[in-house]
């Protein structure tokens, strides 16, 4: 019991917010997305979403690209390959101390 | 651990939002549908039964649907629900992957109905059409029912479809086939059940995508400001 609390505080915790649990959880299934989709698919408002995605690159687990889509600003996120181990760690973890 | 797993799967899902997977198969079952019936119409030295025909056919389908599919996506999905970019061994796809294991097991039962139990020469001959069929509702099953509760109605009607054409009379099934028992040594009535069968799936398929695509029309707005 006591391993599996100790376990538990090991965990990631710039992951384990639920909220960027869900956006590192979505870019870890696809090479890229753009901040519409994330948006769409977790249902946070852009300030949340703008904050959340802030903490993760800070964390240097993401990588924000600024470009266009035609005339069209558009942002788009992927996880680095830091973010990438820091989530499969976070899952084995999570398993683990469960 | 569940909730996990489950949002991993959504970009996967997301794929077909709108509908436009299952338009694109749908018009290619069509395409092929046509393509077998006019061979099966027209005498065997016809421009229909060349195999450069066949090729370019084949190229303007794909053209068609690849460019047609992009434009949706460009225009419509991605301004309103967003663009997403898959990893490459996700886009060979866990539905392929499902319809090469069903269509090795549907091969297994159809020798097994061939030789071992040995059916009705009627039945003997569209089995394997059958078993096509049901090999593609498995590989639906994977790519598109797993993320619509309705789709699996669509599961339903692809399995009954292949079951009722393996079923129709001889005599029906070689009045749509036409000549071509006169063509490459296929039977008629495998012609015939053949594109029957295709025929069947393409418009069930365009059918589904075109709902997906009206309701996914009805529930995302258009983009009233540039994309942040």
């Amino acid at each position: 019991m006591n391993q599996n609390i100790q376990r538990i505080a090991e965990l990631d915790r710039v992951i384990h917010e639920p909220g960027r649990l869900m956006i590192a959880a979505l870019l870890y299934a696809v090479d890229k997305a753009d901040f519409l989709y994330l948006q769409h698919e977790t249902q946070m408002n852009k300030g949340t979403l703008s904050s959340h995605i802030s903490k993760l690159e800070e964390a240097g687990y993401v990588e924000v690209v600024k470009t266009y889509r035609g005339k069209i600003p558009q942002t788009l996120l992927s996880l680095t390959p830091a973010g990438r181990g820091a989530f499969e760690q976070y899952r084995k973890k999570l398993k683990e101390a469960l | 651990m569940d909730q996990i797993e489950s949002i991993l799967q959504r970009p996967k899902l997301y794929n077909n939002i709108d509908g436009v997977g299952e338009l694109g198969t749908g018009f290619m079952l069509l395409g092929f549908a046509l393509l077998s019936w006019l061979q099966a119409r027209s005498p065997a030295g016809a421009i229909w039964h060349r195999m450069d025909v066949f090729a370019v056919w084949v190229g303007l389908m794909l053209l068609g649907i690849q460019y047609g599919s992009k434009a949706i996506k460009t225009h419509i999905t991605y301004p309103r629900t967003g663009f997403v970019a898959y990893r490459r061994r996700d886009s060979t796809g866990t539905a392929a992957i499902a319809f090469v294991v069903a269509a090795l097991v549907a091969a297994g039962i159809a020798l097994a109905a061939r030789f071992h139990w040995n059916s009705a020469l009627h039945l003997r001959l569209t089995t394997p059409v059958a078993d096509f069929g049901l090999a593609f509702a498995v590989a639906y099953v994977f790519g598109f029912a797993r993320a619509v509760r309705w789709k699996w109605a669509v599961v339903g009607a692809i399995a009954v479809c292949s079951a009722a054409v393996a079923m129709l009379p001889e005599h029906m099934l070689g009045a749509v086939a036409g000549d071509a028992s006169a063509v490459g040594g296929i039977s008629g009535v495998t012609a015939g059940a053949w594109l029957l069968s295709i025929l069947a799936y393409g418009a069930i398929l365009l059918i589904s995508g075109g709902i997906s695509f009206v309701l996914y029309l009805r529930h995302t707005q258009p983009p009233t400001q540039a994309v942040a």
